[in-house]
């Protein structure tokens, strides 16, 4: 019998991981045309987002003044409604997140990074091998079937249902089940002590914007296939903000004073999938097979190494 | 004392039942679009998880009254076996045990916790237990098979105050409790949830499986609201603890 698990499972959870990366890169890319320009680098031309060229750095500047003059549409308590399904099709899946010209495994990348206006993450000098370590040695994390972590849920493959209610905001993701509760009733975080790998979420609403505020992580999850990675004292701010009924700009910054030298910013779209589209039941740990493959070559992310 | 006497003239003139039942329904909560409001944290305080039926207490496991109309899972002739064999090798069979997702309707009497989130195109039940997410889609249809999920393919509505959820699409992964009882992947559960306090969800499930059992027969228990200040839903990603231990001892991966 053919079946929904059978199919995702068998594409991506039950293959060696370079071929899971093979396909992912595949799949996810999807619609987007791989253009070459001359000689350089095979650069993906998207389609543009909300009226804005969706290359973040582009999309940036031109969907916050896009943002600016539009009255979206409202929950009956006023707060823009932005109940529904949304591809952040620009992430790529979180192969990876800096420019990048593609490889046999990854695909290519125009960095999501906005500020420093480099588009790189400013990782401290002591760290500055770890991500070419990480994705040498071990498996990112989502491959062993751990959560995504903050911010990579809102731009990790397959999408994301929103569910607003009064004074909560949920992020519901299909890959691997995982999602997220945001009390936005002006609630504390909880104690220090106790860590989670999606974190403490609480937000609140800036006129049209969404901020939400993320502590209490851990250094369990990294930020892309490709390894980029934080510590547990990460701490993230986002910005939801509606561009116009079917766009959303996500802003994220990032910090991280034991990883990073300085906070840093991700901007990109986020897009309405079409009428209908369901964000459904996409099981990871349940089905997996590959993990003793991809243990021969990786080991598992235990956290980030002493140093 | 004048009001009081008023208060129980009119208490004494009324027939108790309606009197209480207007009561109670002017104090449900509604959602943004009248619906009763079932957002928020709830848990069982039930021992069906451990067996759905009565059951005396053993080590590690609290007596309990069960959850099944009745008192009977009407197995069909054979079928009890399997459930012994189950419940014999539980230890390392059991859903739980081997931390996959634990389906329907065992995900709502789990003794973990769990937020609703809900409009009124789709509600959203999350699960403290591996990050359950259950998709309830709103006045729509079941798509056209065949599809298997943990969580079955959920399509809810409303009668009247009460919310009605029509799963289907199951695995033949999943156990309904410790104790070995278990269906097919033809599985079918018809779940009513009824606010009837504005901390009380009657939740009642009827199962239906004719690979398994000779008759449909239904389970029912109370939800409880969490009330505690600032409480929400944490994590127990079950998977990841032992892996990590592993790890740690140096017992995966390459040398």
């Amino acid at each position: 019998m053919t079946t929904k698990i059978d199919e995702v499972t068998s594409m991506f959870m039950r293959l060696p991981l370079m071929l899971i990366l093979a396909i992912a890169l595949a799949c996810i890319v999807g619609a987007t045309v791989i253009a070459q320009e001359g000689g350089g680098p095979r650069v993906p031309q998207r389609p543009p987002a909300g009226g804005c060229p969706s290359i973040s750095r582009e999309f940036w500047p031109c969907a916050k003044a896009k943002a600016a003059a539009f009255n979206p549409p409202r929950n009956p308590d006023g707060t823009p409604n932005m109940n529904g399904a949304w591809n952040p099709f620009t992430a790529n899946g979180s192969q990876n997140i800096e420019d990048f010209a593609g490889s046999q495994f990854l695909g290519p990348q125009v960095t999501l990074i906005v500020d420093p206006p480099d588009g790189k993450v400013p990782y401290l000098p002591q760290w500055a091998n770890q991500r070419q370590d990480n994705w040498d040695h071990y498996i990112d994390p989502l491959g062993s079937c751990y959560i995504t972590g903050v911010p990579r849920q809102t731009f990790a493959p397959r999408g994301i249902a929103i569910i607003q209610g009064p004074k909560v905001f949920a992020m519901a993701g299909e890959f691997a089940h995982q999602y997220r509760v945001i009390p936005t009733d002006n609630s504390p975080h909880i104690g220090d002590s106790i860590r989670l790998l999606m974190g403490d979420s609480r937000g609140h609403w800036e006129s049209n914007t969404l901020v939400v505020d993320t502590t209490n992580l851990t250094d369990s999850t990294w930020l892309s296939i490709s390894g980029h990675f934080h510590s547990d004292a990460l701490h993230v701010t986002e910005r939801f903000t509606l561009v116009d009924a079917n766009t959303i700009l996500y802003e994220t910054t990032l910090t991280d004073p034991k990883v990073f030298r300085q906070p840093w910013t991700m901007a990109m779209p986020i897009i309405r999938f079409e009428q209908g589209h369901e964000v459904l039941e996409e099981p990871c740990f349940e089905t997996d097979r590959d993990l003793p493959v991809m243990l021969q070559d990786h080991k598992i992310w235990t956290g980030l190494p002493r140093q | 004392m004048r009001l009081a006497a008023a208060a129980l003239s009119v208490f004494i003139a009324c027939p108790v039942s309606a009197q209480t039942t207007a009561a109670r329904d002017a104090a449900l909560p509604r959602a943004w679009d009248g619906k009763p409001d079932l957002n928020g944290v709830w848990q069982t305080l039930s021992t069906a998880d451990w067996d759905l039926q009565d059951h005396s207490a053993r080590l590690g496991v609290p007596a309990g009254q069960g959850v099944v109309e009745g008192n009977e899972i009407p197995y069909k002739p054979g079928m009890f076996a399997t459930k012994q064999e189950n419940f014999s090798k539980q230890a390392t069979e059991d859903t739980e045990s081997k931390c996959w997702l634990l389906g329907v309707p065992r995900t709502m009497y789990a003794p973990y916790p769990f937020q609703i989130v809900q409009s009124p195109a789709y509600i959203a039940v999350l699960g403290e237990y591996a990050h359950t997410t259950r998709h309830i889609f709103m006045n729509s249809e079941h798509p056209p098979g065949p599809l298997e999920y943990f969580m079955g393919d959920s399509r809810g509505r409303w009668e009247g105050d009460t919310l009605v959820v029509d799963v289907k699409y199951f695995t033949d992964n999943t156990w309904f409790d410790r104790a070995g009882n278990f269906h097919s992947a033809d599985l079918h559960v018809v779940e009513r949830y009824t606010l009837v306090t504005p901390d009380h969800i009657r939740y009642e499930a009827t199962i239906e499986d004719p690979q398994v059992f000779t008759r449909p027969w239904k389970i029912s228990l109370m939800l409880y609201r969490r009330r505690e200040p600032n409480v929400r839903v944490l994590e127990y990603e079950c998977y990841t603890y032992d892996l990590q231990e592993q790890a740690r001892r140096g017992e995966l991966g390459p040398k």
